[in-house]
C-alpha cells in the first residue's frame, strides 16, 4: 500500500522507520520524502505479512500514517489528452490507450509532479 | 470525374459516402484506388494542436461618453487596440501583465473563457480626443455583448512539423514543450494522415473560401498562413519539414468550448490548441490517392532543440507510425515520445464533420482561388547588425588558478584583482572548474586548504562562436555573473561577464542614437 507519513519535529531524530522495519520485517519503499528539523513528510510503498501492524506501531510512536489510493488527480474537464506527460514520467506511470486517451496508473506513480509542471493546461494535480 | 456541386447534391440527398481520413486509408487498400475514388465523396480530416499564431478581433460597441481604446486589457491581459476606436485584437500568446501570473493567463485563456460564456474584465485607457473625450474606462463583456468576436489565426494547421529533442545536459522548457536532457524524451505535434495539409498536399481542393471545421463551428480558410512554403523536399508527396500553412476565420459566437481550449507550455508562455478539420472533396482518383496516406508514409525530421540557432541540427529522419509507436530509437538509445497535439481530438474533430456532412448540415464549398503549391519560401530576418559573437568581444585576459593551488592564495587573488570568480585550468591550460568567493567562504568553515576540494567542477562556459545573446540568456537563467570562454578543445580563453555585456549592449544603444 501507498500511504504518506508525517513527522512531527519532535520524532524527526528517532529510528522510528528503521525500527519498524526490522520489527515487522516488511518491506519499505521510499517513493519521496522531505525531512527537515522542521518536520517531515514522506511518500512510502509498504509491503509485507505484517503491514497493517508495522502501520499501527509507527501510529503509536508519533508517525501520522495516511493512506492513499490516489497520488496525482488527472481532471478529465482539463486534460485534453494531447499526452505531453507521457515521455516526461520517469516511472512510465502514463501510458496512451489504443483511443488516444491518457491514463495516469496511480500504483505506479510516485508523486514527482514533474507532468504537473509541464502540463499545457494543468489537468494532473498532486494529492495532498 | 466528379464536381463539388455534384458531391453537395448527394449531401442533399443524404447520398453522399464520407470517411475520415485514416479510414481511407483501409479503405483504398482494400478495394483498390479506382473503387475507392468513385465510391468515396468526401474524406475528413482533424486536428488539435497547439496553434500559436491564433487570436481574435473584437468589437466592443461605443460607450457613453465614448473612448478612442488606446490601451485595453482583458482580464489583465493586453490586445492590441490601435485600430479605429472599439476595435481591438486579442493575441493568443500574449502573457498577463502580472509577471506572477504571466503564461498561466494569457490571451488563449481570455478566447476559451469567451467562448465558455464568462463574463470578462475589460479595462482602458486612452488619451481623449474632441469626438472620444473618455479617457478611462472599466466594465464586464461576455461574448453575448460583443458586437463582432471573429476569430482570425495567421498560421494554422502546419503541414507536417519538425519531432524535437534535446543533446544538451540541461531540460530545455519550449514551445514543443518540456525537452528533457541527453535525449531523455521526443516530442511531435501532427495528426499524422489525419492532419489537414498533409491529405491534399499539392493544395488541389483547398482555397481561399473553403469551409472548414473550426473548433466547433463551420469558418473559413481565408488564403494562405504566414510563413507558408512549397519547396521542401518531399517524400510520398508530402514535405518533409514544416510547410505549407493556412489563415482560419470563424464566428467564435458559434464556436464550442471543447474544441478549442487556452493553455501554457512551462517556461515558453501561453498558446492556443485549436480544432480544425478539413473536407477534402473526391474528385478524382489523384486527389483520392493523397488522402490515403498512411502514417508510416509520411516522414519528418528529428530535430536538436538544444541548439538555440535559425538552423538547428537534424538528428534524423523518422515516420508518424514510429513516432506514434511512443518509443523510437536515436543513437541505440530507446527513447519515448510524446504527442503535443491531441490525436483523440483530433480523432473527434474529423468524426463530427464527417457527421455533419452527412446529416447534411455542412455543404462543401469552391474556393476562389486555390492555396499556391508553388514558388513560395520563407525568408529568413537579416539584422542589421549581424550578431555578434563570443570571440569577438575584447575579454582581457583571464586571471588563472590551479586545482593545486592553496585556498589562501586564491582567496587573495581574489581580493587582490577585486573579482568574485576565478576560472581553475590545468598546465596545458584546459578548463577544469570555477572558484567563486563562496567556495573560498566554505573552505575555511570547512578546513579544506586545497582548491581542488572546494572548487566547482561543473562549469557553465561560453563557446567562442556562440552569440553574445545566447551568453546573455544563460547569465539570466543561472543567476551568474560571468562564465569561462573556451574553444572547442575546453581551452581557456577568457572570461566573459554580465558588465561586459551590457556595456556591449550600451554601446549599441549610444551609436543608435547618434546616427
Amino acid at each position: 500500500m501507498k500511504a504518506r507519513l508525517r513527522f512531527s519535529p519532535s520524532i524527526v531524530s528517532k529510528t522510528i522507520i528503521s525500527d519498524t522495519i526490522r520489527i515487522f520485517d516488511i518491506n519499505f519503499n521510499i517513493l519521496r520524502a522531505d525531512i527537515s528539523p522542521k518536520g517531515g513528510n514522506m511518500l512510502v510503498e509498504i509491503s509485507g505479512k505484517q503491514a497493517n501492524d508495522s502501520i499501527l506501531h509507527m501510529e503509536e510512536q508519533g508517525i501520522q500514517v495516511f493512506p492513499i489510493k490516489k497520488v496525482v488527480k488527472q481532471d478529465e474537464e482539463k486534460c485534453i489528452d494531447c499526452g505531453a506527460c507521457v515521455s516526461l514520467c520517469p516511472v512510465n506511470a502514463i501510458s496512451i490507450k489504443d483511443d488516444w486517451a491518457v491514463e495516469i496508473d496511480n500504483q505506479t506513480c510516485i508523486g514527482c509532479g514533474f507532468c504537473t509542471f509541464s502540463c499545457p493546461t494543468k489537468a494532473i494535480n498532486v494529492m495532498e | 470525374m466528379k464536381t463539388i456541386d455534384e458531391i453537395n447534391d448527394k449531401i442533399k440527398n443524404g447520398d453522399a459516402v464520407v470517411v475520415n481520413a485514416a479510414e481511407m486509408v483501409n479503405i483504398v487498400a482494400e478495394n483498390g484506388l479506382k473503387e475507392a475514388a468513385e465510391e468515396v465523396d468526401v474524406v475528413t480530416t482533424g486536428t488539435f494542436g497547439a496553434m500559436c499564431s491564433s487570436g481574435a478581433f473584437l468589437n466592443f460597441g461605443h460607450s457613453d461618453p465614448p473612448i478612442k481604446m488606446n490601451k485595453t486589457f482583458l482580464n489583465n491581459v493586453e490586445v492590441y487596440s490601435g485600430l479605429a476606436a472599439v476595435d481591438a485584437y486579442l493575441g493568443a500568446t500574449q502573457p498577463n501583465e502580472n509577471p506572477e501570473i504571466g503564461s498561466s493567463y494569457g490571451g488563449a485563456h481570455v478566447i476559451e473563457d469567451l467562448i465558455r460564456g464568462k463574463e470578462v474584465e475589460l479595462k482602458v485607457e486612452a488619451y481623449g480626443t474632441d469626438c472620444y473625450p473618455l479617457k478611462k474606462l472599466e466594465t464586464n463583456i461576455s461574448l453575448e455583448k460583443l458586437n463582432q468576436a471573429s476569430m482570425v489565426n495567421p498560421r494554422n494547421c502546419y503541414q507536417n512539423y519538425a519531432v524535437a529533442v534535446n543533446s544538451t545536459d540541461e531540460t530545455l522548457y519550449t514551445y514543443m514543450g518540456t525537452l528533457l536532457p541527453n535525449f531523455g524524451n521526443v516530442t511531435y505535434s501532427s495528426a499524422g494522415a489525419l492532419s489537414p495539409l498533409i491529405n491534399d498536399p499539392y493544395f488541389q481542393t483547398i482555397g481561399l473560401g473553403t469551409r472548414i471545421f473550426l473548433c466547433g463551428a463551420q469558418g473559413y480558410i481565408i488564403g494562405e498562413g504566414t510563413q507558408h512554403a512549397t519547396e521542401a523536399d518531399r517524400v510520398n508527396g508530402v514535405p518533409v519539414t514544416p510547410s505549407g500553412t493556412l489563415m482560419l476565420k470563424g464566428d467564435m459566437k458559434k464556436m464550442d468550448p471543447e474544441f478549442v481550449r487556452g493553455a501554457a507550455m512551462p517556461k515558453y508562455g501561453p498558446t492556443l490548441y485549436v480544432g480544425a478539420g478539413i473536407p477534402i472533396p473526391i474528385l478524382n482518383e489523384d486527389i483520392a490517392s493523397r488522402t490515403a496516406i498512411s502514417d508510416q508514409e509520411i516522414t519528418c525530421r528529428i530535430i536538436d532543440y538544444g541548439v538555440p540557432r535559425r538552423s538547428r541540427p537534424i538528428i534524423r529522419e523518422t515516420n508518424y507510425a514510429e513516432l506514434k509507436t511512443g518509443k523510437i530509437e536515436i543513437d541505440n538509445m530507446e527513447i519515448p515520445t510524446s504527442p503535443l497535439s491531441s490525436i483523440k481530438k483530433a480523432e473527434e474533430v474529423a468524426e463530427l464533420l464527417k457527421k455533419w456532412i452527412q446529416d447534411g448540415e455542412f455543404y462543401l464549398s469552391s474556393p476562389i482561388y486555390k492555396i499556391p503549391s508553388k514558388g513560395c519560401t520563407v525568408k529568413p530576418l537579416e539584422i542589421k547588425k549581424p550578431s555578434l559573437l563570443v570571440k569577438n568581444i575584447e575579454s582581457k585576459p583571464a586571471i588563472i588558478v590551479h586545482p593545486s593551488d592553496e585556498v589562501k592564495n586564491v582567496a587573495s587573488k581574489l581580493v587582490e584583482n577585486n573579482i568574485n570568480h576565478l576560472p581553475v585550468v590545468d598546465n596545458k591550460g584546459k578548463l577544469k572548474g570555477i572558484v567563486t568567493s563562496w567556495d573560498v567562504a566554505d573552505a575555511v568553515a570547512k578546513g579544506k586548504t586545497l582548491l581542488k576540494d572546494v572548487m566547482t567542477k561543473k562549469v557553465i562556459i561560453a563557446r567562442e562562436n556562440e552569440p553574445v545573446d545566447v551568453i546573455a540568456r544563460r547569465i539570466d537563467k543561472y543567476n551568474i555573473s560571468g562564465l569561462p570562454i573556451v574553444d572547442e578543445e575546453d581551452n581557456l580563453k577568457g572570461m566573459i561577464t554580465a558588465e561586459d555585456i551590457s556595456r556591449l549592449i550600451g554601446e549599441n544603444q549610444n551609436k543608435k542614437g547618434g546616427e
